[in-house]
């Protein structure tokens, strides 16, 4: 006799359990992760490598690179001066909780103050896979136009930092600020905005003192 | 994008709960796709589909049933349902918002005998 079970399971269950592990074992280490993820090429690696060369001598980093193909973007961590892994997807269009322990067996997660994960670069994937991060952070450019926000609502929905890079080429584009603004406070109203430019360097301090505060907090979690 | 990656998933979860309950044929299965659960529909059930036809039970039905995004309003706990993109609270005109559904995909239920 047909009989029906019901379950209401969601289908990244297992994903879930695998994150939650992963942020179990960030905090027993006390080190502070974020999870980057935006565009391909709105300058997620040129953030991390400023990021590095600025904070290397001040804090302990490492960095885990997703990218679908080569270790490009690993390789030029590693020149900025910190330790780097590189996780190839294949097809793959998002960082996994699973690859993420696997990546980590090769840190000593104690003796790091921030670990960066950079995902892949697609602004629609990476949104719904939980890695066990303590924030993440939406890397975003003028070229890509000031209507993003509202285009990849989910991203940006579930982001606690928004990073706007290349502000040095407004001028050439027809990107306003104050619209871009407008939709990111519309999806998070409290969530900083950090305009910059890892280029020139224009506002890269902001977003360092970003860091250094939510690195102060998971220390405190310890 | 990665609707079979989650085809896969939930086809594991069902493999699983059939083996659980002793399930000797499946007749159907409801799937709830939620509007920011990031899952494309179409593509699920097209991928949902290949994995049935190559499975033990090949005749199973996919029920597939889309979930509207709801929110509920952190400063009057009002919940409602936005339309388009406006995210602003009908109630109180608060912006700090959160999903209570709507962000899911979730393999509600199965028929079995």
């Amino acid at each position: 006799m047909a009989k029906r079970i019901r379950l209401a399971q969601r289908v990244v269950a297992e994903s879930d359990r695998l994150a939650k592990d992963l942020a179990g074992r960030f905090n027993r280490a006390g080190v502070f992760v974020a999870n980057l993820m935006g565009s391909p090429g709105a300058g997620k690696t040129a953030l991390l490598e400023e990021t590095a060369r600025r904070l290397k001598g001040e804090l302990r980093l490492a960095a885990i690179e997703g990218d679908l193909a080569t270790d490009r973007d690993a390789r030029r961590i590693q020149s900025a001066g910190i330790p780097c892994r590189q996780i190839n997807t294949g097809g793959g269009c998002h960082l996994s909780a699973r690859q993420i322990l696997d990546a980590i067996a090769e840190f000593d997660l104690a003796a790091l103050d921030c670990l960066f994960i950079e995902n892949v670069g697609n602004l629609v994937c990476p949104a719904e896979f939980d890695l066990g991060e303590h924030c993440r952070v939406v890397v975003s450019s003028t070229p890509e136009g000031d209507d993003k926000p509202i285009k990849y609502p989910v991203a940006f929905h579930h982001a606690d930092c928004v990073v706007l890079n290349k502000i040095d080429l407004l001028a050439a584009t027809d990107f306003s600020l104050e619209a871009y603004r407008r939709f990111v406070r519309g999806l998070r109203p409290r969530i900083p905005i950090l305009e910059l430019s890892c280029r020139t360097g224009e506002g890269m301090e902001a977003w360092l003192d970003w860091v250094r505060a939510q690195r102060r907090t998971a220390a405190v979690r310890v | 994008m990665h609707e079979v990656a989650l085809a896969q998933a939930l086809w594991r979860q069902v493999v699983c709960e059939m083996a659980r309950h002793e399930g000797r044929r499946l007749l159907a299965l409801d799937v709830v796709v939620g509007a920011w659960s990031g899952a494309d529909p179409e593509s699920l059930e097209f991928a949902l589909g290949l994995l049935i036809a190559d499975s033990r039970w090949p005749d199973a039905r996919v029920r597939l049933r889309r979930e509207p995004l709801a929110l509920v309003c952190r400063a009057c706990g009002r919940e409602f349902q936005p339309e388009e993109l406006n995210l602003v609270c009908p109630g109180c005109g608060g912006l700090d918002v959160d999903p209570v559904r709507g962000r899911d995909l979730r393999l509600e239920s199965l028929e079995i005998e």
